[in-house]
């Protein structure tokens, strides 16, 4: 161990460098994770926190809650459909807002705040009851909005009454309203009093009833629509899946590309120091003291660039909040400094290996020119 | 320079190593790029369609088309300028289209009115036009009929033109039809009449788009490559994968400047006895450098082969595009930094004393 240590110290500069790169590859893993993190609890948020067992969507809208439009007879044949205890309107669209004197992109939700169509978790005050109030939620990408707080959206003006974590749609500011006050929007929107059918369906199923098999029942006895029980709505939102991939991606050519930089730096190493490995057998060390010293350094080197790369990571995110929104979560950040030392242990195979087939009785030969 | 050849010709295996490295963030780098050529490509097809074109925003939009909002004034004040041969209108929202009874797919819905280089004219018999990305995923052909939104609104496809994906794939109508489709099946998402999202500017012919001065007051113009750089999602995009891009480049360089750091400790009562026999530290670093060049141009061919291969099994929803400019930049930025890399080693070689060499 004395050995590994002193190696460390007096070689510092090869060390640092293998630390440094270990580090920056840390850095780019959690920043990928944190981004994604953030981008998928945006995107998945309002469905996620609902209060809805089911969602019921339009049967042509792809379980997209922006494109989904149900027919206005929709809601009826759910309510009365078997295995439903309430069911409530959703109606969800994409609004150019007038917030503290600035244009903003917002999502705004119709509801009704009786029924299975609110975010089942408040942070602070309460739902909207009346017209004119709002409850807002936002992602990580978002500055914080206060109870009290006004919106405009086409000539109507919301004031904040409650806030609620992570329920936003569609990684957007989010404002739920009454169901009435989303309608009226809408048609100040479309310049004439169209028809605004609601996008979703949020049903609340008995207790002890299969949500998933109380959306099936749904989709084949209501015509024209697709339920879907809450987990499944939110693993079916567009977008989710390619995230999910995309990243993944990411994260595999990023653990491959450290498994194999440590593996072939504590190689070479291994194959310098051989002489002096030979020695070391020669004057009675055992393989396991000499497989214990690769370990050290393996451990030491990999544990330190993962921690300094998370340090790092961590104050990137904490300056660029305002670009990226995005946070490091403690077991995030202590999985991949696990997996990341586990996979530089497993590098380092091809050293070891080498380091136990060192024969002491080398060390009597003559190695020649 | 001879013995380096000589030695990376004669013991290629002492290299593997320190080339698998560099492979691996050579594909590493390529996906990367891939993914940021995907994405921005992916979403700016409706744009790229209209190059050569200006593309007008209400002035309070911040060049966001779901902010902005044009009326019919206004595009009679644009015709009216010298220089303007056509104004026409564009507008979009997301939708859906069933190709068939199983199979419904996310749709960007475009009602626009003029032609250009990429899009034909807006069929008058209210068909539509598509893009590649739409016929090719679900293999529709002209003629066929697709049913567009919640009302499965009915509409035969025209043409078929090249990938013009703006987040899903795009469906063409001329404006008159798009109202009559949204009017139907999205009345909420449609504009008031008259009124569209953005206005395309036409110059007449033998003027540039440069040479076009407008300044109408409520109005702002932008080209297609102003308009596309406004997007925050692309701005967002591409200064973080650019600084992923940079962040991955450094660890390239700190690989090889690591492997050539060993190899040069390995080396160094070779290179004393070199130094002894006349050898100048010059032609040292000379050699090392060109291996650390060479090997680099083996680790961007074996990565350039890797990624292409790696890419095409991806499945096709995701936006990964290798765009030739792009892998070029890479493989240039590879090479640059690996030869950077072989340079730390210059201390130590400077370092070294040909009277070592006799003991």
């Amino acid at each position: 161990m004395f050995v590994a240590f002193t190696e460390i110290r007096r070689s510092l500069g090869r060390f640092s460098l293998l630390i440094s790169a270990v580090a920056l590859l840390v850095l780019l893993l959690l920043f990928f994770q944190a981004v994604a993190g953030t981008l998928t609890s945006g995107l998945t948020g309002g469905l996620k926190s609902t209060s809805a067992d089911v969602v019921v969507y339009d049967a042509q809208g792809r379980r997209n809650p922006l494109v989904s439009i149900l027919s206005t007879s929709a809601l009826d044949d759910v309510r009365n459909a078997d295995g439903v205890v309430a069911a409530a309107p959703i109606g969800l669209g994409v609004f150019v807002g007038s917030f503290e004197g600035a244009d903003l992109d917002m999502a705004l939700v119709g509801i009704d705040p009786t029924g299975p169509s609110v975010p089942s978790t408040l942070s602070s005050g309460r739902l909207p009851a009346a017209s004119g109030e709002a409850l807002f939620s936002g992602s990580s990408f978002d500055d914080p909005v206060e109870i009290g707080e006004r919106i405009t959206v086409e000539g109507v003006t919301f004031v904040v009454v409650g806030t609620a974590p992570d329920a936003a749609f569609n990684v957007l500011p989010t404002w739920y309203v009454l169901f009435d006050d989303y309608v009226s929007v809408s048609q100040a929107r479309a310049g004439a009093p169209i028809e605004v059918a609601p996008s979703m369906i949020g049903v609340q199923v008995a207790d002890g009833a299969d949500a998933g098999a109380v959306a099936q029942s749904l989709t084949a006895s209501v015509d024209g629509i697709e339920a879907l029980d809450r987990a499944t709505a939110v693993d079916a939102l567009p977008g989710v899946g390619q995230i999910t991939q995309s990243f993944s991606i990411l994260y595999l050519l990023l653990y491959i590309v450290v498994t194999i930089v440590t593996g072939v730096f504590f190689l070479i190493l291994t194959v310098q120091k051989r002489t002096a490995l030979v020695l070391f057998r020669a004057m009675g060390a055992s393989s396991r003291d000499l497989v214990t010293m690769v370990l050290i350094q393996v451990v030491v080197v990999v544990g330190l660039g993962a921690v300094v790369g998370s340090s790092v990571t961590a104050g990137l995110l904490s300056l660029t909040s305002d670009t990226f929104g995005a946070s490091l979560g403690a077991a995030t950040t202590a999985t991949t400094i696990a997996a990341i030392v586990a996979l530089g242990l497993l590098a380092s195979t091809g050293a070891l290996r080498r380091v136990l087939a060192i024969d002491p009785v080398e060390a009597t030969m003559n190695p020649g020119i | 320079m001879n013995i380096a050849m000589k030695e990376l010709l004669r013991r290629p295996s002492r290299f593997v190593s320190v080339g698998g490295a560099l492979t691996l963030l050579v594909v590493l780098l390529v996906v990367l790029g891939g993914f940021l050529d995907g994405l921005e490509l992916n979403q700016t097809g409706a744009y790229r369609a209209h190059e050569e074109r200006l593309i007008a925003y209400s002035s309070n939009s911040e060049r966001l088309a779901q902010r902005s909002s044009l009326d019919q004034t206004q595009a009679e004040q644009l015709a009216a300028v010298d220089g303007v041969a056509a104004v026409g209108a564009l507008s979009y929202v997301g939708s859906t289209a069933t190709i068939s009874a199983n199979e419904i797919v996310d749709i960007v819905l475009f009602g626009y009115d003029l032609a250009t280089e990429v899009l034909p004219a807006p069929p008058a018999d209210g068909g539509a036009v598509i893009d590649e990305a739409l016929a090719d995923q679900n293999g529709v052909d002209v003629g066929d009929t697709l049913l567009l939104g919640s009302t499965s609104e009915p509409v035969v496809v025209a043409a078929i033109v090249g990938d013009l994906s703006q987040g899903s794939p795009t469906v063409w109508l001329s404006t008159q039809r798009w109202r009559e489709v949204l009017a139907v099946a999205n009345p909420a998402a449609l504009p008031p009449e008259g009124t569209s999202l953005l206005m395309i500017i036409e110059p007449a012919a033998g003027i540039g788009i440069g040479q076009l001065a407008i300044n109408l007051d409520g109005i702002d113009v932008a080209t297609v490559d102003d308009a596309v750089s406004a997007l925050p999602v692309v701005q967002q995009q591409s200064s973080s994968f650019q600084g992923i891009i940079g962040v991955t480049f450094v660890v390239t360089l700190l690989v090889v400047a690591l492997f050539f750091a060993l190899i040069t400790m390995e080396r160094v009562a070779l290179y004393a006895v070199l130094k002894a026999l006349g050898a100048r530290s010059r032609d040292l670093l000379t050699g090392i450098s060109l291996q650390a060049v060479c090997v680099s141009l083996v680790a961007v061919a074996i990565g350039f082969t890797i990624s292409v291969i790696f890419v095409s099994l991806l499945p096709a929803d995701l936006p990964v595009r290798l765009v030739p400019t792009r892998m070029a930049q890479i493989a240039a930025g590879v090479v640059l930094t690996s030869l950077v890399g072989s340079l730390f080693t210059l201390r130590r070689i400077l370092s070294i004393d040909p009277a070592k060499a006799i003991g």
